[in-house]
């Protein structure tokens, strides 16, 4: 029995040292000094002084307090609508009884297989409209609903005994207080696997940002990362390039870091119950 | 105190309100193809105009690759917010100008006095072609590169080569990358040569090749023709081909960018086909000894010119219009296209940025951004065509799979003409085959 839970750890680890293989390297080759390239560019032990000079280069190629800022605003920004939209949504489709409700919630779940770049021109010309061009509002308007938050806010509530409600109800609670007090407590699982991915979504994201902003001041992280990872004419710093996605990522690494064990048990918690 | 500025702006607002009005804001997107550090340049460049005089404020965006630099310019302008001036990939001038996005420049040109031929006369004439659409000025050339061989002089003169004599010919090319190449038994550890192969660049490369070979590679004057299936293209794919599989000097597979001048960088290959873009970076980071020498040739010297052009886009009114231009005409006057190429690498689309003593002095302290100079006289123009990066991609997939050992070159060929003739068949069909 240990022999076999020895073995079990030891491949464990081993899947564990490939996955994190990239990591480690971005790791190891942000502190490598000569950013250019050399050698041991590939190598991923350490074998030379570590400096911190690629990361005051990746640091001068653009104000990242300001792309930190604009970036923190617009995920957490989509992410606090969200939550209020993706519960109220997920209740009504979960709970309410209203004339096609299953065919109105299965037309909602077809906007997941839409590929987003197929939205960008119409999108913009909304954003146009509703005079939100360029500003940091019109990267999360399209955001504020989300099919899969509703999705999986429907699957969460469904999942919970009708016998709570009824007994807040028989104490006299309205159908918003029921979901306040009741159901959204019970569905914390659920609301935390949905933030996890729709924080790291909304941090990552890339082209619609492009898209929408046009002023430094209004640019986020992955916009000034891509401005020393895109070259395709001239060399790859690779130590700086490192040192820049080390940057663009650390605070949801933290982040995870710190709430390390909410994630995982919500995960376990809502695996149980599914 | 950052407020204090346009405190003052603002007054000299109220008080001159002529100033105020006469003002236009206009965007500029620009991509940024070669280093981080070009993004703080521009914007300083731009920052430097909009103190220099008080009609035209321009912002300056960094719009990424210059694929998404085109996707964005399109999504504005679609959108109701077309940007005034775009830094473009000049390939895809033509394909812009046939989906009616750009605007012409001739009207311009009139209103300053002058035509396209005498505005164009100091530009070389290489670039002309990816400039003009139909016989209308459609870009402006702003950065340009052309390929380049660069190689090690250290490893020449271990391998018993004259560090002084780069190969002139592809027969010299590959005799010396034999002598190069350096294995142990199957792990090959340095190749004598190699070449960037994603997409972009190879397309870009086999252009060179096939051109070096006497070819041609699309129709400069139409938009609906490419020679991918011509004997010139099947030299340069066996060519090419045969260096990886026949000669063994030449990675097998699908190898970036960034991975040859990383490779080039760390002595694992001797000689690399880079882009002139990657001089300022080659020549900051290369410890062994360099140069840099023409493209071999088989049948005659010829490379294509790469780069970006300025262009407008429509649906701007009067006033931007105008502002656009005054700005186009500020960012590409010699001073400033000689001092964007001494920064960059790129060289300057202007003849005369050349006879400025600084960039005189540059040449004679970089002789290796002399070579790129030199070549420039046998620079031929890049291609573009209906639907630019989806036919050019047709041949991309086909040469990738030849590098993959999964595909023979004449093969190759033939599919990629097949499935590029395909794509500009709507094109080809509303022009020359709409007959009478």
């Amino acid at each position: 029995m240990r022999r076999a839970s020895l073995v079990i750890a030891g491949l464990m680890l081993v899947v564990v040292f490939f996955w994190s293989t990239p990591f480690l390297w971005t790791l190891v080759a942000s502190f490598r000094p000569d950013a250019g390239a050399g050698i041991g560019m590939a190598s991923l032990v350490p074998d030379y002084k570590p400096t911190l000079a690629n990361f005051s280069d990746a640091l001068e190629a653009g104000d990242f307090a300001i792309y930190y800022l604009n970036t923190a605003i617009v995920a957490f920004g989509i992410l606090a609508v969200q939550i209020v939209t993706i519960s109220l949504a997920g209740y009504a489709f979960a709970r309410l009884s209203f004339p096609g409700r299953e065919i109105i919630f299965y037309v909602f779940l077809l906007q997941l297989m839409l590929v987003p770049p197929v939205l960008i021109v119409p999108n913009l010309r909304a954003i146009v409209d509703l005079g939100l061009y360029g500003t940091l509002l019109g990267v999360m308007a399209p955001y504020f609903a989300s099919a899969f938050g509703t999705f999986l806010m429907r699957q969460t509530f469904r999942q919970i005994p009708r016998d709570f409600e009824e007994a807040a109800t028989i104490d006299g609670a309205h159908w918003w207080q029921t979901l306040w007090h009741v159901l959204l407590p019970m569905a914390k699982p659920g609301l935390v696997a949905f933030s996890l991915v729709s924080l790291m979504a909304h941090w990552n994201e890339f082209l619609w940002p492009l898209m929408v902003l046009n002023e430094p001041r209004t640019q986020t992280l992955t916009i000034g990362l891509a401005s020393f990872a895109l070259g395709s004419e001239g060399g790859k710093e690779w130590g700086v390039l490192a040192a820049g996605t080390l940057l663009v990522m650390f605070p949801l690494l933290a982040l995870f870091a710190a709430f390390q064990r909410q994630f995982v048990d919500s995960f376990m918690f809502s695996g149980l119950k599914g | 105190m950052r407020w204090l500025p346009s405190l003052a702006a603002a007054a000299v607002a109220v008080l001159a309100p002529a100033f105020a009005d006469a003002q236009t804001k206009i965007d500029f997107f620009f991509p940024v193809p070669v280093d981080g550090k070009l993004a703080k340049e521009m914007t300083r460049l731009v920052k430097t105009y909009n103190d220099s005089q008080k009609d035209v404020a321009v912002t300056a965006v960094y719009t990424g690759s210059y694929d998404e630099t085109k996707l964005k310019a399109q999504a504005a302008a679609n959108a109701g917010k077309p940007p005034a001036v775009v830094l473009m990939s000049a390939n895809f001038v033509l394909d812009l100008k046939l989906s009616g996005d750009l605007v012409s420049l001739e009207p311009m040109l009139k209103a300053d006095g002058t035509t396209r031929m005498q505005f164009l006369a100091d530009f070389w004439p290489a670039l002309h072609a990816n400039a003009t659409v139909d016989g209308e000025l459609y870009g402006v050339p702003y950065q340009n590169s052309t390929p380049l061989l660069y190689y090690n002089k250290d490893q020449f003169k271990e391998a018993g080569l004259d560090p002084e004599k780069p190969p002139q010919t592809w027969a010299e090319l590959v005799a010396d990358a034999k002598k190069l190449t350096k294995g142990n038994g199957d792990t090959i550890e340095r190749y004598g040569f190699s070449m960037p192969e994603g997409y972009d660049y190879l397309g870009w490369l086999m252009e060179a090749l096939t051109m070096s070979n006497g070819g041609k590679y699309f129709n400069e004057e139409y938009g609906g023709e490419v020679y991918y299936d011509t004997p010139t293209m099947l030299g340069a794919a066996q060519f090419v081909e045969d260096l990886v599989f026949k000669h063994k000097v030449m990675p097998q597979g699908v190898v970036e960018a960034g991975g040859v001048s990383t490779n080039f960088l760390a002595g694992k290959a001797s000689m690399v086909l880079l882009s002139t873009g990657s001089l300022s970076f080659i020549r900051d980071n290369m410890k062994a000894a360099y140069g840099v020498a023409f493209v071999p040739r088989n049948v005659r010297n010829a490379v294509p010119i790469g780069g970006g052009s300025l262009v407008m886009f429509k649906g701007l009114n009067d006033e931007q219009k105008k502002a656009g231009w005054k700005f186009i005409k500020w960012l590409s006057s010699a001073e400033t296209l000689a001092g964007w190429s001494r920064f960059t690498g790129y060289f300057a689309p202007r003849k005369s940025s050349y006879d400025l003593p600084e960039m005189k002095d540059f040449i004679a302290k970089h002789p290796d951004a002399k070579v790129a100079l030199e070549q420039l006289p046998y620079a031929k123009p890049w291609f573009a065509t209906y639907q630019t990066v989806a036919v050019r991609k047709a041949l991309e997939d086909e040469i990738q799979a030849v590098l993959n050992g999964k595909k023979k070159a004449p093969q190759a060929i033939k599919d990629a003409q097949r499935n590029a003739d395909a794509l500009m068949k709507p094109y080809v069909d509303q022009t020359a085959l709409k007959l009478p």
